[in-house]
């Protein structure tokens, strides 16, 4: 097939993809969920959902609400926990031939140091971190948006892993250079950017001069998060020396050639996930046919000329 | 492109071949898709509302040949765009979804509340075909709300306007007594739900209620629509979209 051939290969500092549609964590489940409208394996890589050490179960109010331009989640990492996505998940990654990333969420840099020993024991070729989940009461925001600590875990991962690992990094920060800059120096092989933004919705009810309210907190993804993405990516990628793989906001071809432009080595589709099913695959095969008929050799020319 | 839309399953560019409105309240909308045989009363479909994030999930109401009809309340923008849709607009269509029924052969009490009546329409039409005797009551708040396409064999309006006066809830004890039921099917608001349920328990019978929540995938992935459910003793999360929306009314863990 025509977009199974080489001219979308990505060689994402020694990680390879076919293309550079992947998919975002906690948006396309553990393994083949999506097999009912596309074929996953397609794709240049799917994330995992975010996986902890024990199985979580979530938060407990809503977790989901539509907002003007996508929508705020507080699911709380509710996950099945690392053994039962090794016996169940894995086996199934692999008889698909999916290409998969595992991201992984801890609170102490000792559950993500024993997460990574586990994933480094079990061959698994690539992990993102969660340092940034809004949503999550310990910890994990704290690696996220400082830039000491960040250091510190990325190097305590690094130590004990030996694929290739991503830092997912949170746009919520003063400064997401420095959070970049100390992901690349404590080891990292790429950042991706960004993770949601954290936003609130108050839903206001007035029944008979009496009001009721809603608020749901959590983290805002979809549509309108785009320019911030960018505006990040564009940031990064003129600091750091590791691939920058964008995340926000992308529904289109244009969106992901505009991330490309800005830095993106590879790109993560998300919410949109929920809003077309069969939009990553879509993507796929729109960027192959928008290279070949506009003339491009491959991807990596086209990067160079978006990037001019 | 050809090459994709070979490959695509449960995503359907439908055609919408009638809107109508059928109570004071209320849309019917019929679409004509190519997987409607195979749904089951209690499975939800879930239609793009051009411009908005989240797909709108909607149990179906009624299916004949291709075509599947869904009653719906205008609430927000999203009921708002498919009551602007026409016959022979496109409707971008994912599913059949979750878990329908678990139709039993056991005479069926069935017990709808406003638009929640849609699947349980669904279901008699079913279990008439079946020839499975059954008793199908609805609550509704007044005469003008109560769909004109629905038949109902016994009615309670919050107002009296039409049928018995009062929720369909007072009356549900002396329903069962006299009806003698094996089996409840119930959707309709939480309440309705949750105080069914109770009331199963209390008569000892078995009761099927479908349940609703706001969805991000509908696939079981996003586990944004999670409810609590009792299962080998322990309460464990189960996706309504997934694992329901129908569950027996004594594994749900009532808020």
């Amino acid at each position: 097939m025509a977009v199974m051939n080489d001219i979308l290969n990505v060689n994402l500092n020694g990680f390879m993809l076919q293309n550079p549609i992947m998919t975002a964590s906690g948006t396309y489940g553990y393994t083949d969920e999506y097999d009912d409208f596309i074929d996953v394996a397609e794709l240049g890589a799917i994330v995992t959902k975010a996986i902890s050490l024990n199985p979580r179960v979530g938060n407990k109010h809503t977790r989901i609400t539509e907002t003007e331009a996508g929508m705020i989640n507080s699911i709380g990492l509710e996950n099945v926990g690392i053994q039962k996505f090794l016996q169940d998940k894995v086996p199934v990654l692999k008889s698909k031939k999916i290409n998969y990333v595992v991201n992984l969420a801890g609170s102490t840099i000792d559950e993500y140091t024993k997460l990574a020993e586990i994933c480094n024991d079990n061959q698994i070729k690539a992990a993102e971190l969660n340092v940034s989940c809004p949503n999550v009461k310990s910890g994990c925001l704290e690696f996220g948006t400082d830039e000491n600590s960040l250091y510190e875990l990325v190097s305590a991962v690094r130590n004990v892993y030996n694929g290739f690992l991503i830092v997912k990094l949170t746009p919520n920060v003063t400064s997401i250079e420095k959070l970049g800059i100390a992901a690349e120096k404590a080891g990292a092989n790429a950042v991706s950017a960004i993770n949601t933004l954290k936003g609130s919705q108050i839903k206001i009810n007035c029944s008979l001069g009496k009001i009721s309210k809603t608020i749901i907190t959590g983290g805002y993804s979809g549509m309108g998060i785009k320019p911030v993405a960018i505006g990040a990516v564009i940031r990064l990628s003129k600091v750091v020396n590791i691939p920058v793989i964008g995340i926000g906001g992308i529904r289109t071809l244009n969106d992901v050639l505009e991330f490309i432009a800005a830095g993106a080595e590879a790109v993560q589709i998300g919410t949109e996930n929920f809003t077309h099913p069969d939009i990553a695959q879509k993507l796929v095969y729109e960027l192959a046919e928008f290279i070949t008929q506009n003339g491009f050799k491959n991807l990596e020319e086209l990067k160079k000329e978006l990037r001019k | 492109m050809d090459v994709l839309k070979n490959k695509t399953k449960k995503i359907y560019k439908a055609k919408v071949s009638r809107v109508e409105k059928i109570s004071s309240n209320s849309h019917l909308i019929e679409i004509n898709l190519p997987s409607a045989e195979e749904i089951q009363p209690g499975q939800f479909i879930s239609i793009y509302c051009s411009g908005l994030t989240l797909r709108r999930p909607f149990s179906v109401y009624s299916q004949n040949g291709n075509t599947i009809g869904i009653m719906f309340k205008e609430r927000g923008l999203g009921t708002k765009y498919i009551k602007s849709l026409k016959s022979g607009d496109d409707i971008d269509v994912i599913g059949p979804f979750g878990n329908g029924f678990d139709i039993k052969n056991k005479k069926s009490l069935l017990i709808g509340a406003g638009i929640g009546a849609a699947p349980i329409a669904f279901l008699k039409s079913k279990l008439d075909k079946m020839k499975q005797e059954n008793l199908f009551i609805c609550g509704f708040l007044n005469k003008n709300e109560i769909p004109n396409c629905v038949n109902v064999d016994k009615v309670y309006t919050d107002d009296g306007s039409a049928g018995e006066k009062g929720s369909v809830l007072n009356y549900l004890g002396a329903v069962i007594n006299e009806y003698k039921p094996e089996i409840i099917y119930v959707c309709g608001p939480l309440i309705v739900l949750r105080e069914t349920a109770k009331l199963a328990e209390i008569f000892d019978l078995e009761i099927q209620v479908a349940m609703e929540k706001v969805m991000a995938c509908g696939i079981g992935v996003c586990r944004g629509c999670v409810i609590d459910i009792k299962k080998d003793g322990k309460i464990i999360n189960a996706s309504v979209c997934k694992d329901g929306p129908v569950f027996s009314g004594k594994e749900v863990v009532w808020q």
